[in-house]
This record gives structure tokens, sequence and C-alpha cells, in this order.
């Protein structure tokens, strides 16, 4: 938990401190693609917790979720059907399930 | 695609031996530039483009297509009239006819000049079938209100001028059931009432006698009689009464 709270906060600060900008035009499908990554993150601090993290999962599902939602934003401008809200529910569900878990594990953690 | 990552040779088996907590961190640090970058452009609200907005933005795009069309119609139009006032200057038509024909059109426009073309003629009659009168004995009398609602229907169907009796109808001219007779214009009209309308006579025409107008319902549920003719021809006299406003000016 805290070294990916470390790690965005440096990573924030890094951002505003770059000149990095991209096309305005891209920031539906940049917001789907972070969505994805902290399910992603979310979902590797869990793994982590139950001792089975597996860098080569992570680093994959990592960058592919985040290609595949913002290709699914993209998809479903080019369609005219807001097929991003699929990526919305399913990187937003798990999210908060990973999110449940993970603090199961610490509560149970801290009790023993 | 797993296992193809799994046997690279820069990342070989060892993948699993990194530590997990600092590419946990690594990677939250890539969130957290794009999150950062994402905050720097300042959107207020990414809304959804839907096909719906699509098409309400195409409606507006094309409404003030046409808008641009007719500002630039009325542009040429002020431009001509402004070289016309110009070369009055120097030519034999001089300013004092260019201001005679904008009067007439005016008039014209206004009411005051007497036209013709073509158009309907409708002769309009109370109920003369003594026997087929209903309760009410009123329900046989043409009134002002279905006067003035026969005159909306030939106004709707693009009516340029309209007289009743004789009596040109305007924009201030009142419609005024008086016993017997209906007043236009402050004068008394009797029965049988002429309504002459030009415009297009077959548009004009459809708006008295098709289903569901306003004089098939008067013909056929009140038995008043209703007569429409297409004339290829009409007169309409000018508005004879003197008209001015007393209490209406003109906003500076």
């Amino acid at each position: 938990m805290v070294y990916a709270l470390i790690g965005i906060l440096i990573g924030v600060l890094i951002g505003f401190l770059l000149p990095f900008t991209y096309n305005s035009a891209y920031t539906l499908y940049v917001s789907v693609a972070i969505l994805a990554c902290m399910d992603s993150i979310f979902g590797g601090i869990r793994a982590n917790l139950e001792g089975k993290f597996d860098a080569t999962i992570f680093v994959s599902g990592f960058i592919g979720n985040a290609i595949l939602a913002a290709f699914l934003a993209y998809i479903g401008d080019r369609l005219g059907v807001p097929l991003y809200y699929a990526a919305i529910f399913t990187f937003g569900n798990r999210l908060f399930d990973n999110f449940a878990k993970i603090r199961r594990i610490i509560t149970s953690k801290k009790k023993n | 695609m797993l296992s193809l990552l799994k046997k690279n040779k820069w990342w070989g088996d060892n993948m699993k031996e990194f530590n997990p907590k600092l590419t946990i961190g690594i990677f939250s640090a890539l969130v957290g530039i794009l999150f950062a970058s994402q905050v720097k452009m300042n959107i207020q609200m990414v809304t959804p483009v839907t096909i719906n907005s699509i098409q309400r933005l195409e409606l507006e795009i094309k409404s003030l297509r046409t808008e641009v069309e007719d500002l630039k119609l009325n542009i040429e139009d002020k431009q001509n009239y402004l070289t016309l006032i110009e070369d009055s200057n120097h030519s034999e038509k001089n300013i004092i006819s260019v201001l005679e024909d904008e009067r007439d059109k005016n008039m014209l426009l206004a009411g005051f000049k007497t036209v013709e073309g073509p158009g309907v003629e409708i002769v309009m009659f109370d109920n003369i079938n003594s026997d087929e009168l209903s309760f009410d004995f009123n329900d046989g009398i043409i009134h002002d209100v279905d006067m003035q609602n026969i005159l909306n229907d030939l106004r709707v169907a693009g009516a340029e001028a309209i007289s009743i009796n004789g009596e040109r109808v305007l924009s201030f001219s009142d419609i005024k059931c008086a016993g017997p007779v209906i007043r236009v214009n402050g004068r008394s009209l009797g029965t049988p009432f002429i309504i002459t309308a030009i415009g297009d006579p077959k548009l004009l025409m459809a708006s008295v006698s098709a289903p569901g107008t306003y004089a098939e319902m008067l013909t056929k549920v009140y038995g008043i009689g209703i007569q429409p003719y297409t004339k290829d021809k009409l007169v309409i006299p000018a508005y004879s009464g003197d008209f001015s406003y007393s209490y209406a000016k003109t906003v500076q």
C-alpha cells in the first residue's frame, strides 16, 4: 500500500515538473487507461499481500489493460457508442473488489 | 504472449524474482505521471460524444449556415439599394422617384393599395334550413369567432390580401359580432359574407374545404353555408379608413 502511494506521489511530482503534454483529444483515452492502470496496481498490491505476485502477469496486465481500455474508448468514439463504459465498469468494479480484499488481508494480519 | 514474455532471454525466469514492492512502486509512479499530465490539461468535463449530440450539432450548424446565407442575401440587397441611391445623384432617376417606389412598396405591403391576383372567393351564409336548427338558434349563425378562424386558416395557407364584403382586413382590423351583422373595421356587414383572398388558389381552396378544417366543421355540423370558388383574377380594395398610432411610438 505505502510503496504504491509513494510511487504515485513521486510520479505526480515528476509529471508536474516535466513539460510533458499531449493532444487534448486523447484525454478520454488516457483517463480510461489510468483507471485500468490503477486496477492493475491494486491487483498487484493484493497479489503481493497474498504472496503470489508475478511480475510478468503484473506488467503485462498493466500495459495490456491500459491499451485495451484506451482502444475500447477509441472504437466507441468511432462507432458512436460509448464503449468505454465497459472499461469503466469492469475496472471500477475490480478496483473496489481488490481494495476490499486488501483491507481484509491487512486487518486479519493485524489481528494475528 | 505471456509465455513469450517468460521465455524472453533478457527477462528470463528471474522476472519472478523482481522485488514486488519496487515493481509496483515504479508502475505507480507511471500512473502518477499520467495522472499529473491529465490534471495539467485542466479539462473541465469530458462529455461523451453520442449520435444524438452529433446530430444536434449538425442541425445547429445547418441552421446557422442558412442564417449566414440569409444575412449575405440581406447585405447584397442593402448594397444594391445603396448603389441605387448613390447612382440617383447623377442619373435621370432621381432620389424622389426612388423614395416614391419605396413608399409604394411599403403601402402595398401595409395594405393601403388596391391589389389583384388569383385566389379564392368564399360565400358564407347562415343556416337557411329552419328545420335543421338545433336547440340553440345561435348554432346556425355565423359568429365573429367563425370568421376569425376561417381568416386564420386562410392566412396559414398563405393568403396575401383578404377582404370581407369589400372591406380590407389588415393586421389591426377588428371583427366583431353585432347582433345579426358583423362589424369589420368599424363597418357593419350583413350576410351573405363574401371573403376574397389572394394567394395560391389551390392552397387557399384546401384551407376552407379539406376535411378537418374549421370551415368543414361549420358546414357539416352547424349547417352554415360555405361555398368557396377559385378565381383567376380577384380585386381586393385598399383599406379605406384612416389609421394612425396615438400610443405606440418607435423605440429610439
